[in-house]
């Protein structure tokens, strides 16, 4: 099956008039399949927005090649079958109507079908009441979501979307969310930049955490949360006194334990006459797991400098 | 096509208080001629009809040259350009709305000269040629000022056109009288600055012509500099 979106071995470096170069991606290698939701992470810099308008094709990689649906990056057809939404979104101040009737037409459609497709995405993001009002006149979140509107309303294939929840309230959120995984059953691709994990964690199949331009995790979201070295062994019948680092969580005790120190924890826990219940790895959050690639990223370039 | 035409009358709609200022501006001076006796001020009105017609001039290039500019500062340009709409088409629509904004400006420049100056004995016809010549070093001009902005910011883009497009005057001194079809918007306005009640004139559609391929190419140019460049600067 074609990837939907990839990534061969680009690298962007800016080259500013004045001053040094700076590189967003160094050797970065991705592949998005079709029909999944794919979280793209990182922390400010990172090179996800780089990477982004790469694909979208507002700026050339210094080196390495990509394609969207099958095509080079920047071929002007291809994108008909892509929405996309900008962090920080930006629109002409005309009535929300208009607005996305403008850039449905930039899409080719025509006529009715502009007309009603149109009146429809502003209904998804539950904006047809604001309709005839001017985008200038609206909130932040509001226009964010005429944003969303306007990548949708082409109907893509393929949604690439930059931070389209930053600016939104709780309930807006959960349209957006449930906007995504519709999509998804209906055999979409999505392409989610975002800094709210726990967002991301939700509807994820599978993610991408990206620091300094580097690629440094990509996996199922699943297998990415599960992968953690700790183990949580939780037993009975011995006070947390008896196994050092061990403590009382409601009617049992626990300990955690690096995997490799299993078997030792266990067996201590048995010396002292414990009675072991379960033993399963320890799941983080995405924010651990977050919070781990970055300090990881930032111990390799700190040892880089040493 | 279609894109070029959204484009277009976006950029127009988009730029609707300074075109409408514009148009404006050249129907109060109209209004204005009627308190005075135009027959004994015929050379005045006149002067300042020529007035006009460069300050078309002046707003394409400034219209032109920072188009693209704003679309990017604005970020706006993103969420144009991540729909099935090429670079070239952008850049044509573009000029294609500063044509649309210079056009309006002319026809209403033409139809009050018409008013005013055909009333006092000035050639109607000469008048509307004069107009197409305006149209023409508006679009020329315009064209010259896209292509800069396609890679400097809108105040060097400026300076660069009028450099670009006084070269060829200055040159023309010293070389020879080839160098008047060289972005010819200084013969254009030479055209309409020699412009007089008395005597006879001949349009040279060869000019227009030459002016209008030489926009053309030069649109070309831009569009194939414009598909290179990084519009997009990141923010993250």
């Amino acid at each position: 099956m074609t990837p939907v979106l990839q990534f061969e071995q680009i690298s962007k470096v800016y080259r500013p008039w004045m001053g040094r170069p700076v590189t967003a991606l160094r050797d970065f290698s991705l592949t998005v399949e079709p029909g999944e939701i794919f979280g793209f992470l990182g922390p400010n810099g990172a090179g996800k927005t780089t990477a982004i308008h790469l694909a979208m094709g507002f700026m050339r990689p210094s080196s390495g090649h990509g394609s969207l649906l099958g095509k080079p990056f920047g071929d002007a057809t291809t994108r008909r079958r892509v929405g996309f939404l900008a962090e920080n979104v930006a629109l002409y101040h005309r009535p929300a109507a208009s607005l996305v009737q403008f850039y449905g037409a930039l899409n080719g459609l025509r006529g009715a079908d502009l007309r009603r497709q149109a009146a429809a995405a502003l209904d998804v993001v539950q904006l047809s009441g604001e309709a005839k009002r001017n985008v200038g006149k609206f909130s932040r979140g509001m226009a964010q979501r005429v944003g969303l509107a306007q990548a949708i309303v082409n109907d893509p294939d393929l949604l690439v979307l930059d931070e389209p929840t930053s600016a939104l309230d709780p309930i807006a959120r959960v349209v957006v969310r449930e906007l995504l995984l519709k999509l998804r059953s209906q055999g979409k691709t999505v392409f989610l930049s975002s800094h709210l994990l726990s967002e991301v964690e939700l509807v994820c199949d599978r993610i991408a955490i990206v620091v300094k331009g580097n690629l440094m995790r990509l996996g199922r979201t699943t297998d990415l949360l599960h992968g953690s070295e700790q183990m949580r062994i939780v037993f009975r019948g011995i006070l947390p006194e008896a196994v050092p680092g061990s403590m009382s969580v409601g009617g049992h005790v626990e300990l955690l334990a690096q995997r490799k120190y299993l078997q030792p924890a266990v067996q201590q826990i048995w010396s002292a006459g414990g009675e072991v219940l379960s033993v399963n790895p320890v799941q983080r959050t995405l924010e651990e797991l977050f919070l781990e690639v970055t300090r990881e990223a930032d111990a390799v370039s700190d040892g880089g400098r040493n | 096509m279609r894109g070029v035409l959204l484009i277009a009358s976006n950029f127009a709609r988009e730029q609707r208080w300074p075109i409408l200022l514009l148009i404006l501006g050249v129907l109060a001076l109209a209004l204005m001629g009627l308190t005075v006796d135009l027959q004994k001020h015929q050379e005045d009105a006149l002067f300042l009809f020529k007035e006009l017609s460069i300050y078309g001039i002046a707003f394409s290039v400034f219209f032109g040259g920072s188009a693209i500019n704003t679309e990017r500062r604005s970020r706006r340009i993103l969420a144009v350009l991540a729909k099935s709409i090429s670079r070239s088409q952008y850049v044509l629509g573009l000029l294609a709305g500063v044509a649309l904004a210079a056009g309006l400006y002319c026809f209403t420049l033409g139809v009050t000269g018409t008013w005013l100056l055909g009333d006092i004995g000035f050639s109607r016809a000469h008048l509307w040629y004069l107009m197409v010549c305006l149209l023409s070093a508006c679009l020329l001009s315009a064209s010259v000022s896209v292509l800069y902005s396609t890679f400097l910011n809108p105040f060097l883009a400026t300076i660069a056109t009028a450099l670009s497009l006084t070269l060829p005057a200055g040159t023309m001194r010293f070389a020879g009288a080839g160098w008047q079809n060289v972005l010819p918007v200084h013969t254009l306005m030479d055209v309409i600055l020699q412009a007089m009640f008395v005597g006879n004139w001949k349009a040279d559609w060869v000019l227009v012509g030459i002016s209008l391929a030489q926009a053309a190419l030069i649109c070309g140019l831009a569009a194939w500099i414009f598909t290179s460049r990084d519009v997009a600067v990141a923010i993250d």
